[in-house]
């Protein structure tokens, strides 16, 4: 069953494409990596399919749900944006506890203690967001996705600003997410992360997708490093 | 020279080694000779910050709506001097110009509070936006500079935007007034001035408070008794206290100067006051969201967002300038009345109904404060539409408001001798304010501070709003010569008023119902 399905897929802004014709096809239990070099249209992408903005032409649907039914979209997906952003005025706490209630989820105490203490949070749990470190507010946004224990994960560069103990607890939380049989479709630049952590992936450039597969799928020789894969794949474009 | 190599008039090149600099965007060659200019810099970084304001007003509502905007106070300041001498014309030629200098001084003073601005902007504090304020982060130029600039910047800003226009507007309405040209460019030197100085003296205070805000309150206590030795103690004349408007009375070019000198003075002072460095702080807070979900379990299924609505509103410190913002200007039209009728004998007789077609146009300040806490963005990615956090901040303008309004409608009759008037007023008063919160929610969502600058908007939702406050206006002028018609009338129009509102509410879904969060 696909959980993530993009037909001929664009986004126009005035003359400029920014997604030109992207088709995806995710399954249930794939770990997915989308990798491109800034401004390719990963964000815009990730933004389509979660809801946050409108598509110009073609077709997506993120849970068999579409782009322009954003509420019941968010309803079954755990996202994390580009940029953490939790609120300024609410503690860590009281943001996952409104994300409880705005998800409609059972046992929120235990939820919230789970992630404070997943996130080692504890600590700062009565600061105001905006008093937090960049890491710590990354954190926040992450509890904020997982605490619903959604059927797929969007993350938009979820290692940027932790420091390596959570980036390798995350990394570990993540796999264990796949296993479950749950999904995680990821942007990312760490092309070491998405090669560990990555079933499939794809590579978009200026708005295209320059290939999809399996790592072995797009390799060019047996061996390559996915650096050189992406190099290869960006410069041919 | 800036921009152009000096002399050739061609495009920027790249500067000679080691004698160019770069900022904003701008390469400009120094001089080989003759070292920097200490201005050079300055004036560079005041073109940025110029370049950034107009970006960022550019960036609220467009480049049409953002233009227009002065050319809407230009038109309003134009018909409003033309038809002067028939709504004016029991009020004498000092109590306007009182009354000009002082809407210029607490516009400076509103505008004006730059030093808290530096503070968050320093520290973080506004969220994503990032402005050439944090320069001083990572680049070796002091604040002290910075802010120097930026108030300057600031003053020239509002100055364009929307001081020329008032005075200008005016100045355009000569033809049809008694208004000279020497009065209309003595009036723009005199307001400028007054403004700067409310520019300036705000400046100061927000300065202080960085330091002390045990001083920077006993500052503005000063000022309050001042204010007070002038009006309501009468023990000082205004124009000693406003130099600018002091001229208006003496015509001594010495004022103009002082009032020069004041501002330099007071904007060196708050400079020279402003911190290099801030510690990063860290409030904390026990949880509330969930009990205070108990506190408005009213309103149903709202009531974890209005929670974290008051939550924010009792954080981010705005909950004093809502009331204020709500209050302050209600008191302050029933003491311009009062002062009117009974201090000048010009009679006007303004009813309790008509009190109440006022609360619903000072609504709009309350629920735009509200809209200006927080841009939400983290609620992108959770699913909620703009159109439900419209709706909690609504609950939340409406429980700050209706009581305020009831005991305010309440306060009038008494004091004016109409509590048979004080059902009607309250009818009125509450239709209005709904009216208003509900046109305001509509067009301009949870951005009411800024779409209001976009002249498109501003002109709807003047259309929308103005016709039924002058209906209200009107009729309330005609109650005492035919009351059951004017109960009646005005009954009509407030049941108009709210089905009208009722169908604006249930459209906030189609209209905000996928738009994103955000500035």
């Amino acid at each position: 069953m696909a959980v993530i399905e993009v037909e001929k897929l664009c986004k126009r802004y005035g003359d400029f494409d920014a997604l030109k014709d992207v088709s995806l096809a995710i399954e249930k239990g794939e770990f997915f990596g989308l990798l491109g070099p800034n401004g390719a249209g990963k964000t815009t992408l990730v933004r389509i399919l979660t809801g946050q903005l409108a598509l110009t032409a073609g077709r997506a649907r993120t849970m068999g749900i579409s782009p322009d039914e954003p509420v019941a979209l968010k309803m079954k997906v755990g996202i994390v944006p580009e940029a953490e952003s939790p609120p300024t005025f609410l503690t860590a706490i009281e943001f996952l506890q409104l994300v409880c209630r705005i998800r409609r989820l059972d046992g929120m105490d235990d939820r919230v203690a789970r992630w404070m203490d997943f996130f080692q949070l504890d600590e700062k749990k009565d600061v105001l967001c905006r008093d937090l470190s960049k890491g710590q507010r990354q954190k926040v946004m992450l509890a904020a996705a997982f605490i619903s224990e959604p059927e797929l994960l969007i993350l938009d560069e979820p290692f940027i600003n932790l420091d390596p103990i959570f980036q390798k607890r995350l990394r570990e939380y993540l796999q264990g997410v796949v296993k479950e049989g749950r999904t995680v479709f990821m942007c990312s630049h760490i092309l070491e992360m998405v090669e560990k952590l990555c079933t499939r992936l794809a590579v978009i450039n200026q708005g295209r997708i320059v290939a999809q597969g399996t790592l072995d799928e797009i390799r060019s020789r047996q061996g390559e490093r996915l650096e050189d894969v992406f190099m290869r794949l960006v410069e041919a474009g | 020279m800036v921009g152009q190599n000096a002399g050739d008039g061609k495009p920027d090149e790249p500067a000679p080694e080691g004698r160019g600099r770069y900022l904003g965007g701008w390469t400009y060659n120094l001089p080989a000779d003759e070292g920097p200019s200490p201005l050079a810099l300055p004036w560079e970084l005041f073109k940025a910050m110029f370049r950034e304001e107009w970006r960022l007003h550019k960036s609220f509502v467009g480049s049409v709506g953002s233009g227009f905007f002065p050319v809407v106070i230009f038109f309003f300041s134009l018909v409003l001097a033309a038809t002067s001498p028939v709504i004016l014309r029991n009020i004498d030629q000092p109590t306007i110009l009182l009354g000009l200098h002082i809407a210029a001084i607490l516009y400076g003073l509103g505008v004006g509070a730059l030093a808290r601005i530096g503070e968050q902007v320093m520290t973080r504090r506004l969220g994503q936006v990032n402005m050439l304020l944090q320069l001083p982060s990572l680049q070796p130029i002091s604040f002290k500079t910075v802010m120097g600039v930026f108030f300057f910047k600031d003053a020239a800003y509002y100055i364009l935007y929307s001081i020329i226009p008032l005075v200008g507007g005016i100045a355009a309405a000569m033809p049809m007034t008694r208004i000279t040209p020497q009065g209309a460019a003595t009036l723009f030197v005199t307001m400028l001035l007054t403004f700067m100085m409310g520019m300036a003296l705000s400046f100061l205070l927000s300065a202080l408070s960085i330091r002390s805000r045990a001083a920077s309150g006993a500052g503005a206590l000063v000022i309050l008794i001042l204010a007070a030795a002038a009006w309501p103690l009468r023990l000082i004349s205004p124009g000693r206290l406003l130099l600018p408007l002091g001229f208006w009375e003496d015509h001594q070019p010495w004022q103009l100067f002082a009032s020069l000198v004041v501002v330099l003075v007071l904007s060196a002072g708050a400079i020279m006051l402003m911190k290099e460095r801030f510690a990063p702080p860290e409030k904390r807070y026990a949880s509330r969201l969930v009990p205070l979900e108990a506190t408005f379990a009213f309103s149903g299924d709202m009531r974890t967002l209005v929670a974290k609505e008051w939550i924010e509103l009792r954080r981010s410190g705005a909950l004093g300038a809502v009331f204020t913002g709500f209050l302050g200007p209600l008191l302050g039209i029933f003491a311009i009345i009062w002062i009117f009728s009974r201090g000048m004998g010009v009679p006007l007789d303004f009813n309790v109904v008509f009190y109440g077609g006022i609360l619903g146009f000072l609504g709009l300040m309350t629920y735009s404060w509200l809209t200006n806490l927080e841009p939400n963005e983290f609620l992108n990615v959770q699913p909620v539409g703009v159109d439900r956090v419209i709706r909690a901040k609504l609950v939340l303008y409406f429980l700050l408001t209706t009581p305020v309004s009831f005991a305010y409608i309440a306060l009038i009759g008494m004091l004016n001798g109409e509590l048979s008037l004080v059902p009607l007023g309250a009818l009125v008063g509450f239709s209005t304010m709904v009216y208003v919160a509900a046109v305001a929610g509509r067009m301009t969502g949870l951005r009411a501070n800024t779409m209001l600058f976009d002249a498109n908007v501003l002109g709807r939702f003047s259309a929308a709003i103005i016709p039924p406050l002058i209906a209200v206006t009107l009729i309330s002028f005609w109650i005492e010569k035919s009351p059951l018609a004017c109960w009646i009338s005005l009954g009509l129009l407030s049941a108009g008023l709210l089905v009208a509102s009722r169908s604006l509410f249930a459209g906030l879904g189609k209209r905000w119902g996928h738009e994103p969060f955000g500035i």
